[in-house]
């Protein structure tokens, strides 16, 4: 009886958080296929250790610190020594076909950037600006101190305002883009 | 111009993320395999083993850690308890050393070495003086004792030598009364003064006063004398020995015993010897043995004389610093950097004498661990 309930529990929080996890997974690893595994990994991982969520702790950031955690491991111990993949299902590949108003093609200006950021730059600005997670909660959810997550946090925003691509002049940005896209 | 602001971003962010549909069956599997697969936490190691190898031989193997455990943790915590040292038979000997560090002060200049002046030389017996310690420096309290076990002298007749040296520093007003007071001590404990020398210092010629003192107590109150006579001045060196001469003693009493049974002997063939060469003979005999006897008598009389009395020389000092120190006791900020300072010091002591057991402790459990490792991957491999 005790297992159905559980269960239960664990297709609740597949429902809240499974969409929105395997995104954020996505945008850590850039790959889409890696994102599935992590998250499911991650949700039984969260499953099998869910006596040490306590009652009174907030179930976001603990879910994601364990998608975190999973995509960390992923990213140290088997990406890198995987050989060369398609890039089709690489963020940075994707380029939709109509896309008048050059969205996508923003978007991969972004993603080109974030993916030259360093892991753990990279994580903060996913769980901040994707996420949505405040400060305090992306402190839980990567194990460090609200004041390293603000400082990270800072020096991830320089380095995208300092990448070369996104550079561009803003009076011409949307023929630019189409026409790079084109 | 940079386009790069934070909604830019997240609208970004956003529409890179939202470019696939995530799938609508991998929260199923999921459900699946939590069913299926058994979610509950992988046992530890350790209860794992219990189950594995019964709780009769789990509590057996347990005993036996607990045993090795206690085995190498007890004579490493009582090494590091002075007095007391395990032999490799397990029998515990009393074979001690401390060494205590006191501080000590030097000779302060421009100090009145007396209060009058005078100047003076005492002495009552020729016996020999015990040496002075001159400047007194960072001084050792030394305690070494050791005894010689004799198989056939019991508990009840040990006979114990004990000497002891201190070193004094006294202030020059008290240097007198406590001569005085060190004369005091030893006939209040049943005892007595065996010499004393002292040479009073002169402030015009800028000498100071010394003395040395040799106290006899009976052998029981040897400690508490000891005790008295450190806490009159600043003690810069205390020394003391106990030897443990009952082997000597009991052999000496055997082999005069053994001599006079043999004089008589000689005695009862002189009454019957009529010819003068057979007396002669005899009565040379008698004499070389009533000679061993006399030596090995004074022998036993000195052990006799050392083993109820114990002796202490002290050696007192004048000096101006330990005078001055009463009447200027530490500031209160002083006396807490002062016990700061002594405290830190302590602590690094502390930790590098625990840091040998410790780190062979460490080694010990580690050298465990990785055998009862590599015994349970064989036995899980066998099992497989």
């Amino acid at each position: 009886m005790s297992d159905l309930v559980d269960v239960a529990e664990l297709r609740a929080w597949l429902e809240e958080g499974y969409a929105s996890s395997v995104r954020t997974a996505y945008l850590i690893l850039g790959n889409r296929l890696d994102a599935e595994d992590a998250v499911q990994e991650s949700f039984l991982r969260a499953w099998k250790f869910r006596d040490s969520l306590s009652s009174d702790s907030n179930f976001k950031p603990w879910l994601y610190r364990v998608v975190v955690n999973t995509c960390n491991s992923k990213l140290r111990k088997e990406i890198p020594h995987r050989d060369h993949r398609s890039r089709e299902d690489e963020l940075a590949g994707v380029a939709a076909i109509d896309d008048p108003m050059g969205r996508v093609a923003l978007s991969n200006d972004v993603m080109t950037a974030l993916k030259d950021l360093p892991t753990h730059l990279r994580i903060v600005v996913v769980l901040r600006y994707y996420a949505d997670l405040s400060e305090r909660d992306i402190a839980t959810a990567i194990g460090r101190q609200p004041g390293t997550v603000k400082s990270r946090l800072s020096d991830a925003r320089a380095r995208l305002a300092a990448h070369p691509a996104l550079q561009y002049d803003t009076t011409g940005e949307m023929d630019d883009r189409q026409e790079r896209h084109s | 111009m940079t386009m790069f602001d934070e909604e830019t971003l997240k609208k970004a962010l956003a529409q890179a993320a939202n470019e696939f549909s995530v799938s609508a069956t991998a929260p199923d599997r999921i459900l699946e395999q939590a069913r299926s697969a058994d979610m509950t936490e992988k046992p530890r190691r350790i209860e794992a083993l219990y189950h594995h190898l019964g709780r009769s031989k789990s509590i057996v193997m347990s005993l036996a850690a607990s045993v090795v455990v206690v085995a190498v943790a007890v004579p490493l915590f009582l090494s590091e308890q002075p007095g007391v040292t395990f032999s490799a038979v397990g029998a515990i000997s009393t074979h001690s050393q401390k060494k205590i560090a006191v501080s000590g002060t030097g000779f302060m200049s421009g100090q009145s070495p007396t209060p009058d002046g005078t100047q003076g030389v005492v002495s009552n017996t020729g016996t020999p003086f015990t040496t002075l310690t001159g400047t007194p420096t960072l001084g050792l309290v030394t305690t070494n004792s050791s005894k010689t076990s004799s198989a056939n002298a019991s508990s009840s007749s040990l006979r114990v030598e004990e000497v002891g040296t201190i070193d004094l520093t006294i202030g020059g007003r008290q240097f007198q009364t406590t001569l005085t007071q060190l004369t005091a001590f030893a006939t209040a404990d049943g005892g007595f003064v065996s010499s004393t020398h002292a040479t009073m210092g002169t402030k015009k010629k800028g000498t100071f006063s010394v003395a040395s003192i040799v106290l006899q107590v009976p052998e029981h109150k040897f400690a508490i004398l000891v005790d008295q006579v450190r806490h009159v001045g600043h003690a810069t060196s205390v020394f003391t020995s106990a030897n443990d001469v009952t082997g000597q003693y009991v052999d000496l009493q055997a082999r005069i015993a053994a001599l006079q049974v043999s004089r008589s002997q000689y005695l009862k063939i002189m009454t019957r010897t009529n010819s003068i060469n057979g007396i002669l003979a005899v009565q040379s005999q008698l004499n070389s043995i009533q000679s061993q006897i006399e030596q090995l008598q004074g022998q036993l009389n000195l052990l006799n004389t050392e083993t109820t009395y114990g002796t202490l020389s002290v050696a007192l000092t004048q000096s101006g610093a330990v005078h001055v120190a009463p009447a200027h006791p530490r500031s209160g900020f002083n006396k807490a950097w002062h016990d700061s300072i002594t405290g830190f010091v302590s602590g690094f002591e502390w930790l590098l004498r625990i840091a040998g057991p410790l780190l062979f402790a460490l080694i010990l459990l580690a050298v465990l661990a990785m055998l009862g490792r590599l015994t349970w991957r064989a036995t899980q491999r066998r099992r497989s």
